[in-house]
């Protein structure tokens, strides 16, 4: 039954939102008690102001009753205030979201378009010079640490570049979001850091499209195609590469939990406004409450994300409904 | 009916093949050893972890030989002298060596990466092996708590704990490893469930061997491979996670040298003093891919379900 | 004499791997007549199915080293590959044997069946997919138009069978060649492909080349039967003839080898004593003298060639080539 599968698999979520909740929770715990709030904006605090305003907050309330007046506010959407200027968390949250989605999705696709095409000829030239270069490129996309590779992208285009009066690349801070801004200018902002983030699923994919195709290429269907007379490339694009790219999506799926938290050290290397940034920001500023605001609404997306995706197999698949 | 007495004598035809065609026993261990052996490339990448190891646990004798130099010595003087001599790769913005700080900071990436592994291993294995093997609601339970450790998202979930505690050495080790226990334990206690239906387990048991010594003594060498094989292809992704903390700032801090943490302010001097963007970074780069191509070759050796 | 509609003269097809060189076909030739049922038929390994994909130009990643198959005269083993592709599909047509591997699993079965249609003959999609559908009923899959809209896990294995006897015969192909169509089947199906392979053959006229290592499907089916061993043939001729009188050792112990409804009770099964050999390291002389109980001195010497042994019927044997019959020894 559909329905008893949904229920399940929904309690299940919801149970891991609680747990997740409760622990991080329990790590802001060591938070509250020394905090000051507004100490930075006025130094010469008097006493009794902090009291108030650590009343006003619930700085000293017993953890249970904390828990669960932060619960309540959750539920409502309140995601907490700012420890630096008191602005709501999910406000921030909404600001940046749409620019981390833009990056990582930019990256996705990139990463796709660019995998199948290298995968197929890694597939096609098996044991060749390209496909030994295919094979080292991969396997060495792998083990570049990704801050430093924009690093160097940025050293390189931006600012070698610049100096060597060649038309170069924006280095980070791109200007306004969607509406405002000039479209072209984005587009030039988002370059390399979305080439940076899809490094690492180019390597990933295009070693994964490669094996899928050799598999597919050796299958026997294949055999009857090339029995019917028809071109290789017939042959490999139309009857092999849609087998080979079955596998390739769920291997997408896979990431796409991952999307709003998979940019953030480029976010952070190239200055882009995500929630990634957003939160190692105010990290650094000791700005606890956006920091876990932050952590669990992206986790949030994550559960959903998951709940999401099990509920499509099962639509899809009617055996899953009665694992 | 067929009396057995009264048939013909049947001869067997010969066997076509001449000579002896047994082999000698081989173990599972014995098996996957003389396969990691083989793959060239793989131990090739092994002797160079090594060596890495080598050079980081012995580094204050390597920087004595080498160097000279001590990892945080500041000679403003020298200050971004590029590499020669006597500063074999040049100097940073404060005059300290760059190999030095290199080979010390070898340490720290190696060391922070292996404790991790010991972490999350260990917990993650005896989590899995509890679920695997009891079944039931403490499978339920402990598989919950994997579930909410796997759902927030790591690098959060760093930042988080970096700011809350302040990382030295083992406390990185121990952020970086509360997310990486849950997959262990995902996979052990998969492991230990195909396991259990074996036949053997049932015979121990009714041996009346206990608990302890079934889980121990049975199930955990049965495990061992996966673990071997996870922790061989886990260890470049530590690295990295391990260097991209201490880049950003909330992993080790200076004057502590770190391979990330070298890199932190490097970007600004890029102009004059390229070699101290290059060298720290190759160094991550070498390191990781050495060790992903010997958990391949490891994971090509070793992995029970590949056979 | 008219010229065979396919002339197989001195085939070579060799695989070359790390142990050797594997001569997978060594040396075959036969003739098949328009509208002829041809049976080969031998172990696994023989070379049947290689020679059969030699015939196709699909023997990647073999090679063909030397030898011609003409088909109509002209010799396909050295045209271009752009004419072999037309020729594929459209003048000989090739049917494997297991159909559910065989066939496209995302492509509609009865797409998957008129796509030579479109791929030679340039029809429109509605056109072929008409055509498709009309070849599926003919074929004996019930309620074909809704069929064909089905996806090939969605059939039974006989009926799979029979949509890829359908997709080999969209374009009224001179040849088709069957390879072990009925090896993937139940018994009870294997004899309704049979009979649907006869039908097909007398309807339209299309000579068959029928490869299985089964003698009952070839008895059943083929006028002539060529019998393969380690990638020679050993003995041809009409499929009576080579049944009733074989003339090769090995025939007759494949023969032998099939238990029959009249044997005594009790009685032991006749294997033939051995193994095939290995294609890399042949023994010397006649391929099959280490298993054969007629054996004489010359077979571990001298490689037997075919030689008429009755009216039409060739065999490859140092022992009857003068004529002697074999009995049970």
């Amino acid at each position: 039954m559909l329905l008893k599968f949904v229920a399940r698999r929904l309690l299940a979520s919801v149970i891991v939102v609680l747990g997740v909740t409760a622990v991080t929770l329990i790590l802001m715990d060591r938070t509250r008690g020394a905090y000051v709030p507004g100490i930075d904006l006025n130094p010469a605090l008097r006493p009794e102001d902090i009291a108030r305003l650590r009343a006003n907050l619930g700085l000293d309330e017993p953890f249970y009753q904390w828990y669960l007046s932060w619960l309540w506010n959750v539920l409502h959407g309140d995601f907490g205030r700012s420890m630096i200027d008191g602005s709501p968390v999910i406000t921030h949250i909404l600001e940046r979201l749409p620019n981390t989605l833009e990056l990582t999705l930019t990256a996705i696709v990139l990463g796709i378009l660019l995998s199948v095409p290298l995968g197929v000829i890694g597939a096609l030239r098996r044991g060749s010079k390209s496909d030994h270069a295919l094979t080292v490129f991969s396997v060495g996309g792998f083990a570049i640490p990704q801050f430093w590779l924009g690093l160097m992208l940025i050293l390189v285009f931006s600012v070698t570049f610049q100096h060597l009066g060649w038309p170069w690349l924006p280095s980070g801070g791109v200007t306004s979001p969607f509406g405002g801004g000039d479209l072209g200018d984005r587009l030039l902002h988002l370059i390399l850091p979305a080439t940076v983030l899809s490094l690492f699923y180019l390597s990933l994919w295009s070693r994964f499209t490669r094996s899928s195709m050799l598999e597919v290429l050796s299958q026997d269907y294949v055999r009857t195609a090339r029995a019917k007379g028809m071109s290789e490339r017939r042959v490999v694009y139309l009857h092999g590469l849609r087998n080979a790219l079955i596998p390739l999506v769920t291997l997408v799926g896979l990431e796409l939990p991952g999307l709003v938290s998979g940019g953030l050290i480029v976010e952070v290397v190239f200055s882009w406004p995500g929630l990634g940034r957003l939160a190692f920001e105010r990290a650094l500023q000791y700005d606890y409450t956006t920091v876990m605001g932050v952590v669990f609404f992206t986790t949030l997306l994550v559960v959903a994300g998951n709940l999401l995706a099990d509920i499509l197999y099962a639509i899809l698949d009617p055996r899953i409904r009665y694992a | 009916m067929l009396d057995p007495t009264s048939l013909p004598e049947i001869e067997l035809p010969g066997s076509p093949f001449e000579g002896d065609t047994s082999r000698p026993a081989q173990s599972f261990w014995n098996e996957s050893w003389e396969r990691l052996r083989a793959n060239r490339i793989g131990v090739a990448a092994g002797v160079l972890i090594l060596i890495l190891a080598l050079i980081a646990i012995a580094a204050p004798i390597f920087s004595l030989v080498l160097t000279h130099f001590d990892p945080t010595r500041q000679h403003l003087i020298d200050n971004f002298r590029p590499p020669g001599h006597p500063y074999l790769l040049g100097t940073d913005e404060l005059g300290r060596d760059t190999l030095t700080r290199l080979i010390y900071g070898g340490r720290v990436t190696l060391g922070v990466a292996s404790l991790t592994v010991v972490l999350s291993l260990t917990l993650g294995t005896t989590v899995g092996l509890l679920a695997g093997y009891y079944g039931r609601w403490l499978d339920d339970l402990l598989m919950r708590i994997v579930d909410v450790f796997l759902a927030i998202p790591a690098i959060f979930l760093f930042i988080l704990m970096s700011i809350l505690f302040r990382p030295n050495a083992f406390t990185l080790a121990a952020i970086i490893a509360s997310v990486g226990w849950g997959g262990v334990a995902r996979l052990v206690r998969g492991e230990v469930l195909s396991v259990k239906q074996r036949d053997f387990i049932l015979a121990t048991r009714s041996v009346g061997a206990k608990d302890l010594r079934l889980i121990v003594r049975h199930l955990l060498p049965n495990v061992l491979p996966i673990l071997i094989v996870a922790a061989s292809l886990g260890v470049g992704q530590i690295i990295l996670i391990e260097a991209a903390l201490d880049f950003l700032g909330l992993g080790i801090q200076p004057p502590t040298p770190s391979w990330g943490n070298m890199l932190t302010n490097a970007e600004s001097y890029f102009f004059h003093s390229g070699w101290l963007v290059v060298f720290p970074g190759v160094t991550i780069f070498i390191t990781v891919l050495a060790s992903n191509l010997f958990g391949n070759a490891v994971r090509d050796a070793f992995d029970p379900r590949l056979k | 004499m008219t010229t065979p509609l396919l002339d197989v003269q001195d085939l070579r097809t060799v695989f070359d791997t790390k142990e050797g060189t594997v001569k997978a076909v060594d040396g075959v030739s036969f003739q098949l007549e328009a509208g002829e049922t041809l049976g080969i038929v031998g172990e696994s390994g023989c070379g049947k199915s290689v020679t059969a994909l030699s015939i196709m130009r699909l023997q990647r990643p073999g090679r063909i080293v030397s030898g011609k198959v003409q088909l109509k005269g002209r010799d396909i083993t050295k045209v271009s590959d752009a004419e072999m592709r037309e020729i594929r599909g459209q003048e000989i047509a090739m049917i494997f044997q297991d159909p559910m591997t065989s066939m496209n699993p995302v492509f509609r079965t009865g797409w998957q069946v008129a796509e030579p249609l479109l791929l030679h003959q340039g029809l429109t999609k509605v056109k072929a997919m008409a055509r498709a559908v009309g070849l599926l009923g003919k074929v004996g899959i019930p309620a074909p138009a809704t069929r064909a809209q089905d996806y090939p896990h969605q059939f039974s294995g006989g009926m799979r069978q029979r949509a890829m006897i359908a997709m080999g015969l969209t374009t009224a192909p001179q040849v088709l060649i069957a390879d072990e169509p009925t090896t993937a089947l139940d018994v009870t199906i294997q004899a309704q492909i049979l009979d649907l392979l006869r039908n097909v053959n007398k309807e339209f006229g299309t000579a068959t080349i029928l490869i299985t290592h089964n003698l009952g499907v070839v008895a059943g089916m083929c006028e002539r039967t060529i019998v393969m061993y380690a990638g020679k043939i050993v003995e041809s001729g009409p499929t009576t003839e080579v049944f009733a009188h074989p003339k090769h050792p090995y025939t007759w112990s494949l023969l032998r080898s099939m238990p029959r409804l009249d044997d005594e009770l009790h009685q032991p099964l006749n294997a033939i004593e051995g193994l095939p050999p290995s294609l890399v390291d042949l023994p010397s002389g006649c391929a099959f003298h280490p298993r054969c109980q007629f054996k004489i001195e010359r077979c571990s010497r001298d490689v037997p060639r075919l030689n008429l042994v009755g009216d039409n019927q060739l065999a490859a044997c140092w022992v009857t080539q003068g004529g002697a019959e074999l009995k049970r020894g």
